[in-house]
């Protein structure tokens, strides 16, 4: 499946119009071919079998399939976090296949965000240090990195826990705090894995309230990997997988 | 440095996680710089004493013909010094020496008229030889020899016992003259001591330089034991007393201290496996508790890396973390080694006589800057590389594997 490498503003909502100015929207992500095998002993599992995939800047993009079919594939490859067999990616314009692993930790401290299903804060920072310390490691300035913080806090209506740690948080929270750590740097894309599954539904609504808002305010892409209907509904769009192929 | 911080203070954190682990991963590292340093500065100790008591008991150097130090003579005094006063001052023109002390040593036979025994007998100079020494000597009976008295001797523990002589005693030396005719001479006892070697103090005999002059039918004396201001001197002052006196031989006491040599080489082995025995254990318990924390964490520093930190920035963070329990536990381990060491000063321990003496010795342990900041800097290195050497295989791990890490 070939993906355009545009995409039309209609898609995105009309809000990536202001963003784009031409009337089309900037492929942020891009998969062309993707394959991906991985080996259980023996036997060797394609996880990924030619996938192409385009992703702008402001989309939320979801993908959807049964265990197995894929998803995490795709986002391990598109995070940059695992290296495909065959295929390119090209982000934000970019070939991003074929870094070193220095340079790939570079660009995704740089240009991508990562929301876990389990939080995976680190639980001796507190909330305000779990946000800053993309920033720390981007080497922005520390009054910077204290303002940014600041507003991001505020922003995810958690200003008031920035001291506590994050055992101190309930799971919502603890998700709002990943949400906030993962765009505080202003990323390119997002990488969301089952970012509400851990979550009840009421919460999974703000969570879910909370990303789109969130990305829409910084212009982030978000690559989403669900089982969870309700987020099927706030997306722009979504990919079914099977069998490492997108339906 | 500012950068650094944040790492320091991760590292921290990161250490107060598991507290009881820590904790016992401090203590065990406290304990183990505590046993060197005791053990060490115990050594120390006996170097510097063993040092010190060669020193004086030889002078720092020792000058004699070539002959003295390598070839047995055939009758006493055949490799002596002539001119005893010339040579003496001489080297005393040497700014840093304090003393030159003249010294016959000789062998021969000590008699009560009923009994003959032999002895080893040294004629010396009794008064710059007490005042340059000090208490080398412990004193059970009688006094100590002046340079006033002709015709006296001290005799050892043991001699004195097997001749059943007491101050006062009269007895007689008998010893080869330089001739190699047999003399004789009636001496009195004048005092009983103990070196604290039994078997020395069952041979020795002290008597002042004329009387062995006289004995010995001859001016000459053994050797000269040249004394200088300080032990640091001792290379230098050889240096310069051995360009001025190019046909003697000018030794400096280590190469006369065969015992301290002896002891310095047994103690640097038994010392040096113990503190590499200790640094073994302290390496694995540091590298146990570690690698403990690395595995609780796996998926925590897949997440960092995922985030953009790099492998290096994750294992310098646990390299911090080792630095911070070695550092720690090293510190405290040199405080409880201050301790323990100021307490021995203040409530002294006596140990038990060594093999072959007869007295025992004041147990100290040395507080040396060099051995505290040695042990210090090789256990913090040793937890750091320790660290970072267990953490190294866990950061560089897939970030896949380490996210899906349970």
């Amino acid at each position: 499946m070939n993906a355009p490498d545009r995409l039309p503003t209609g898609l995105a909502a009309g809000r990536h119009a202001a963003a784009s100015g031409s009337g089309t929207v900037p492929a942020v992500l891009q998969l062309h071919g993707v394959h991906k095998t991985y080996r259980l002993g023996s036997h060797v599992v394609p996880a990924l079998r030619g996938v192409d995939l385009a992703l702008h800047a402001g989309e939320m993009l979801a993908l959807t399939g049964p265990s197995g079919s894929g998803k995490s594939t795709i986002l391990n490859v598109a995070g940059l976090i695992d290296a495909p067999d065959r295929g390119e990616i090209v982000l934000r314009g970019r070939p991003a296949g074929g870094l070193s692993p220095r340079e790939a930790a570079l660009l995704r401290r740089d240009a991508i965000g990562f929301v876990f299903q389990s939080f995976n804060l680190v639980p001796v920072m507190t909330v305000a240090e779990n946000v800053d310390y993309p920033l720390f490691l981007a080497g922005v300035g520390t009054a910077e990195r204290r303002e940014r913080v600041d507003t991001m806090l505020r922003a995810v209506g958690l200003h008031e826990h920035a001291r506590h740690r994050p055992d101190a948080l309930s799971g919502g929270q603890r998700q709002r705090v990943a949400i906030a750590r993962a765009l505080v740097k202003r990323p390119a894309l997002v990488i969301a894995d089952e970012p509400t599954a851990s979550l009840d539904s009421h919460t999974a609504d703000q969570v879910l309230d909370l990303m789109r808002e969130q990305g829409h305010a910084h212009g982030a892409a978000f690559l989403v990997a669900t089982h969870d209907a309700r987020l099927l509904g706030r997306c722009d769009r979504a990919i079914a997988l099977l069998d490492g192929v997108i339906q | 440095m500012t950068k650094l911080l944040p790492w320091l203070k991760f590292a921290c954190l990161n250490t107060l996680r598991n507290r009881r682990r820590s904790a016992v991963t401090i203590t065990i590292a406290a304990l183990g710089t505590a046993a060197i340093l005791l053990a060490g500065g115990f050594a120390l100790f006996t170097y510097q004493g063993l040092a010190q008591s060669s020193a004086r008991s030889t002078g720092h150097l020792i000058v004699a013909k070539p002959e003295q130090f390598s070839r047995d003579e055939d009758v006493p005094l055949q490799h002596g010094l002539d001119d005893v006063a010339a040579l003496k001052s001489k080297l005393l023109a040497d700014d840093a020496v304090r003393q030159v002390l003249p010294k016959i040593e000789f062998s021969g036979l000590i008699s009560n008229g009923d009994k003959s025994t032999v002895m080893m007998a040294s004629g010396i100079e009794p008064d710059a030889e007490f005042a340059v020494k000090g208490p080398f000597l412990k004193m059970h009976t009688g006094r100590v020899l002046a340079s006033s008295d002709t015709q006296q001797v001290m005799l050892g523990e043991g001699l004195a016992r097997s001749l059943k002589a007491t101050p006062g005693s009269s007895l007689t030396l008998m010893a080869s003259t330089t001739e190699g005719a047999l003399n004789a001479l009636d001496v009195t006892v004048s005092g009983i001591f103990s070196t604290g070697i039994g078997d020395v103090d069952k041979r020795l005999v002290y008597t002042d330089l004329g009387t062995a002059q006289k004995l010995l039918v001859t001016q000459r004396v053994s050797s000269l034991g040249v004394f200088l201001d300080r032990m640091e001197s001792t290379g230098p002052a050889q240096d310069r007393l051995q360009a001025a006196l190019p046909r003697l031989t000018v030794r400096t006491w280590l190469d006369q201290a065969q015992f301290y040599r002896s002891v310095k080489e047994l103690y640097n082995r038994i010392f040096g496996a113990l503190g590499v025995i200790i640094g073994v254990i302290v390496v694995f318990v540091v590298t146990n508790a570690m690698a403990m924390a690395i595995i609780e964490r796996t998926r925590e520093i897949g997440t960092l890396r995922a985030l953009g930190t790099l492998p290096g920035q994750l294992v310098r963070s646990f390299a911090l973390e080792g630095l911070m329990l070695g550092g720690v536990g090293a510190l405290a381990g040199a405080l409880v080694a201050l301790g323990v060491a100021g307490a021995l000063l203040v409530f002294p321990v006596q140990m038990p006589p060594p093999p072959g003496r007869n007295t025992g010795y004041p147990l100290q342990v040395a507080m040396d800057p060099t051995l505290y900041g040695g042990t210090l800097l090789a256990m913090l290195a040793l937890a750091t590389v320790a660290s970072a050497l267990v953490a190294r295989r866990t950061v560089n791990q897939p970030i896949v594997h380490a996210l899906a890490h349970v």
